[in-house]
């Protein structure tokens, strides 16, 4: 198709603003598939679906529509994922369009997350078409909807389509505002292939799967491609698009999106960002904007039960599969035994990880204390890199500590603003910003080390704003800090799993409130067992589990040995399901209690 | 060796919260067929011995009805068991015969046909001189009714008399403890047994504690440590009045040990007879092995005729019960004795165990004896966990039978 026919648009909605039903309504009134539809005919059609080899993910769906001035469009919406983590994917996917439309429910307003896509599609220079959802609500409030969208995003509201997508009410206008509206690609299907990945994904049967935005040039089938990041070179067996049924076409041209099947084993290989280019014809230069993921929240993973080990390196070794964006190694902890040092995106990714290996895998995971990457400069000059407490230099040797810092975008409602202004200066922040986007609805925003997000912050936003704050965050940047390194000891020794890495200044708290909890979980022992918190040799907090005074049988039981007997086997096993720590039986439960309820007081 | 003979009699008028024996309270229509069962346990346990590898002596010179409460059967139904008794075993004369009594339940006439039978001994279930801790467990008494039955009982001529006392009842403070301790001393009666509060999820007490509820005022029950203080404030004021401690919960005054009990801290054979009641027989063939058999622990298959649960005690089985029962007595274990029963190389293996915890001051020994310290006393459990083997291979030899 020409290129002046074809848009390329995403939907940028926060949760629950009605992004899938319009998604459904656009579909139905194009003649493709719902999304609802597709699920059903998968089911029916699942060994076709086999044999050709193709998982079903409609990122990115073709549609063909007839416009009111008569002309045939090809419009392509691809989806974007909604979650801070992923703020690089979803920017990827916005770079792959020329339009988005943004939708707010106009009960609601408009929500950090949304901000944070929408500022995306700005910077990506793309049209903007404000979309007001839910129109059919009694508590709908369009005015001020359209206040907030000029006074949060800054866009002119007064073009904004007004709709609701479970009514289907105004959806047709939908589809002509992005003809009209959303500029065509630019691009020369003449010139040297650049294709732009913006997804992939791991299929069993045929490979990874690659979606891909043609920016320049064309992908025909049976061609030789090249990806420039890492100059691997992949046969193009297959070439198709999603409407969302997979179809298969001979070729894609600059301006249109599809899939590609090159027989590649690794996803890692086909990293989001990068760009395809043709073999024998290559392009000058890549796409500009890739970025190699970093991870950004490191925490240990450890089965609860030692010889699950294993299973759970083999879990990883699979997952990793179709998520490269997560890195593991082996680490071993004296408390926990052998697991896993992992990073993750964020917290949200760390969390489906960790899911995703329980409920798969079936397996019982302990992680331990999530935190950041630091860059520390040593006295002898030489610059290092610590995720992991267990590597935390000696302070001597520490000239210099930066830590990541990210910039936080919170949405909320006037009347919690002061809540949530004093839990942003407890987690030292730094105010950049604080704007009225509407009568009472105030945007924050602040420079916040990633550190105390990752400890507790998201709960702690939710409780003082009633749930009703969004928060959006991207990394700006590091700071100088002044971090120290908190280990626990128990009866002098230290317990490496509960290491962490904190401000200075909140050390003596944090090591107070581990202290306490490992009072009240480590069962009374034969002697006195002092727990301690240090920094370095310096003790800054101290308790005591006082020693055991009594276990003892004071009965008779009129000559019930085998009571006695089984009592006393049962003490003894549960003394041998304990983590020994020096002279001490610990509780792996009470790793797991420390460590899950570690935070959040 | 003589025998000692136990008889479990499981009903009680109510149930005590922090009970956790298989005693129930049932109607007087099921006594009946419960003597019969007895009756003929009695007649049968010789076949019943032989047939499992165990032997006895015919001649019994301890007999103890346990309970529940032994004193709520009727005084033909007491009648019938001791002629029972006397067809089947060979009571010695200076038999000790001891019945366990709810304060208040043993009237006079009852009174009179358990001393024509030979009752010598009675233990009183006390537990408390403060009527309102007793009554918070749901005993039945108060402190009148005990002092009044221990007159009663030294007016009809018994004077060996047994109080028991639990620390660690609801609402018990020190001084309402040092109370209950010294009614106990000036009643002058000659044998005391201090019991600690056991929390288990076998009593309904135990499982509203695990629960951390206030049903059955259980969050009025003093913590371990204050349980711990009044256990060691008993035993020094029981002592300083001369009466001795023998064991981990008993005290006595010269000439008065109880000879049933004594049987099972020191590996005698005894002969249980009811509901949940345990026996332990020497081997017939296999010096130093024994088997302990159990009747099953409810009524309704007692009476149903089940089988009893048999665990054969291996050699050195029995060389670490000689330990952990034998430890609980003030004389503690003899190791010179233990050596010659079981040879010295298999009693030398504890000898890491003995250093560790005689370190640790909760062994002492004087040459050739080992005894728990006072602090030992009370954390016996971890000491005696330290001479028994894991739990597979007294499972393995139970699955073997």
């Amino acid at each position: 198709m020409k290129s002046s026919h074809i848009r390329n648009f995403s939907v940028i909605a926060h949760i629950d603003h009605g992004k899938s039903t319009l998604a459904d309504r656009l579909l139905e009134l194009t003649g493709s598939l719902t999304a609802r539809e597709m699920q059903a005919q998968v089911l029916d059609s699942m060994d076709l679906e086999r044999e050709r080899g193709i998982t079903i993910k409609a990122h990115a769906v073709r549609m063909a529509y007839t416009a009111q001035d008569g002309e045939l469009y090809q419009l392509n919406l691809i989806d974007t994922p909604g979650h801070v983590d992923f703020s690089y994917e979803v920017s990827r996917s916005l770079a792959s369009c020329e339009g988005a439309l943004l939708v707010v429910d106009a009960s609601q307003g408009v929500e950090a997350q949304t901000l944070a896509n929408a500022y995306l599609a700005i910077n990506n220079r793309l049209e903007i078409i404000p979309v007001i959802n839910k129109i059919d609500l009694p508590s709908a409030d369009v005015a001020r909807t359209k206040e907030m969208i000029e006074g949060a995003v800054g866009l002119d509201a007064s073009g904004a389509v007004l709709i609701s997508a479970k009514t289907g009410q105004g959806v047709p206008d939908v589809l002509e505002a992005i003809v009209k509206r959303v500029p065509p690609p630019k691009g020369d299907p003449e010139n040297q292939l650049q294709a732009l990945i913006f997804d992939s994904w791991f299929d069993p049967y045929r490979g990874v799967i690659v979606l891909v935005r043609v920016f320049q040039g064309r992908l025909r089938k049976g061609g030789k491609i090249r990806l420039m990041s890492n100059g691997r070179v992949f046969d193009l067996e297959t070439l198709g698009v999603l409407t969302p049924k997979p179809v298969e076409i001979e070729e894609l041209v600059a301006g249109e999106v599809g899939f590609i099947i090159a027989n590649i084993k690794n996803v890692a290989d086909t990293k989001i960002g990068d760009t395809i280019t043709d073999e024998a014809n290559p392009a000058i230069e890549p796409l500009p904007g890739f970025e190699e993921l970093k991870p950004m929240v490191f925490a240990g993973l450890y089965t609860v039960d030692a010889h699950e080990h294993t299973q759970l390196r083999e879990a990883l070794d699979k997952l990793r599969l179709n998520d490269s964006s997560f890195f593991f190694e082996p680490e071993s902890s004296t408390a926990l035994g052998f697991g896993f040092r992992c990073g993750f995106l964020g917290l949200l990714h760390m969390e489906i990880i960790q899911e995703r290996l329980e409920r798969e895998f079936n397996l019982e995971l302990i992680t331990t204390a999530p935190g950041v990457r630091y860059q520390i400069t040593k006295t002898d000059g030489q610059v290092i890199e610590v995720d992991n407490p267990s590597r935390w230099p000696n302070p001597s040797e520490i000239a210099k500590i930066e830590e990541p810092v990210i910039l936080a975008t919170i949405l909320t409602n006037e009347e919690y603003v002061g809540g949530i202004l004093a839990l942003v200066e407890e987690k030292r922040g730094k105010q950049k910003s604080f704007e009225y986007v509407s009568a009472n609805r105030v945007m924050l925003q602040y420079e916040l080390p990633l550190n105390e997000i990752v400890l507790d912050f998201y709960d702690r936003l939710k409780s003082v704003s009633r749930g009703y704050a969004s928060l959006d965050y991207h990394l700006s940047g590091s700071w100088e800090s002044p971090m120290v390194k908190l280990d626990i000891l128990v009866a002098g020794e230290p317990v490496d799993a509960l290491s962490i890495i904190v401000h200075r200044e909140f050390a003596y708290e944090r090591g107070k409130s581990l202290v306490s909890k490992m009072r009240a979980l480590i069962p009374r022992q034969m002697f006195e067992v002092p727990i301690q918190a240090s920094i370095g040799a310096k003790i800054i907090a101290r308790e005591t589990v006082a020693a055991m005074r009594k276990n003892v049988l004071a009965k008779c039981y009129g000559g019930d040995i085998s009571r006695k007997r089984k009592l006393l086997e049962k003490q003894k096993e549960g003394k041998k399901r304990m983590k020994r720590i020096g002279r001490v039986d610990i509780p792996q439960e009470a790793f797991l209690a420390v460590l899950k309820v570690g935070e959040g007081e | 060796m003589p025998l000692g003979l136990y008889v479990s009699v499981p009903f009680c008028r109510s149930k005590c919260t922090y009970c956790n024996f298989a005693s129930g309270v049932n109607s007087q229509s099921i006594f009946d067929r419960y003597i019969d069962r007895l009756c003929c346990d009695l007649q049968s346990a010789d076949h019943f011995a032989s047939g499992i590898g165990g032997t006895f002596d015919r001649t019994i010179d301890s007999i103890y009805f346990g309970g529940g409460t032994p004193t709520i059967l009727e005084i033909s139904q007491f009648e019938r068991l001791f002629v029972t008794i006397s067809q089947n075993f060979q009571v010695a004369a200076d038999a000790e015969i001891t019945i366990e009594c709810a304060p208040g339940t043993l009237d006079d006439s009852r009174l009179d046909v358990l001393q024509r039978c030979g009752v010598n001994r009675i233990s009183l279930g006390v537990q408390s001189f403060v009527d309102r801790e007793a009554a918070s467990v749901a005993r039945l008494h108060n402190r009148t009714t005990v002092l009044d039955d221990i007159r009663r009982l030294r007016a009809a001529g018994i004077s060996n008399i047994n109080v028991d006392l639990i620390a660690g009842l609801p609402h018990q403070t020190s001084a309402s403890w040092e109370f209950s301790v010294s009614e106990t001393l000036a009643t002058q009666v000659p044998h005391v047994s201090v019991y600690m509060l056991e929390v288990d999820a076998d009593s309904r007490l135990g499982r509203e504690l695990i629960a951390g509820g206030t049903k059955y005022h259980a969050h009025f029950v003093p913590d371990d440590d204050l349980i711990a203080d009044l256990y060691e404030m008993a035993c020094d004021r029981l002592v300083a009045a001369d009466i001795l401690q023998y064991e981990i919960s008993n005290f006595v005054r010269p000439g008065f040990k109880s000879r049933q009990n004594l049987k099972y801290w020191t590996r005698q054979p005894y002969l249980g007879f009811g509901v949940d009641a345990h026996s332990m027989l020497l081997s017939a063939s296999a010096p130093a092995e024994a088997v302990r058999f159990s009747a099953p622990d409810s009524l309704d298959q007692y009476l149903a005729g089940r089988d009893a649960r048999i665990t054969p005690v291996s050699r050195a089985s029995a060389l670490e019960e000689s330990f952990f029962l034998g430890l609980r007595l003030n004389q503690g274990v003899d190791l010179v004795e233990i050596e010659s029963q079981y040879g010295s190389d298999d009693v030398r293996r504890f000898s890491q165990v003995i250093a560790h915890f005689t370190h640790a001051g909760l062994l002492s020994r004087e040459s050739n004896v080992l005894r728990l310290t006072r602090r030992g006393r009370l954390l016996s459990n971890e000491v005696f966990q330290g001479f028994i083997s894991g739990s597979n291979e007294s499972q393995a030899a139970e699955v073997a039978l």
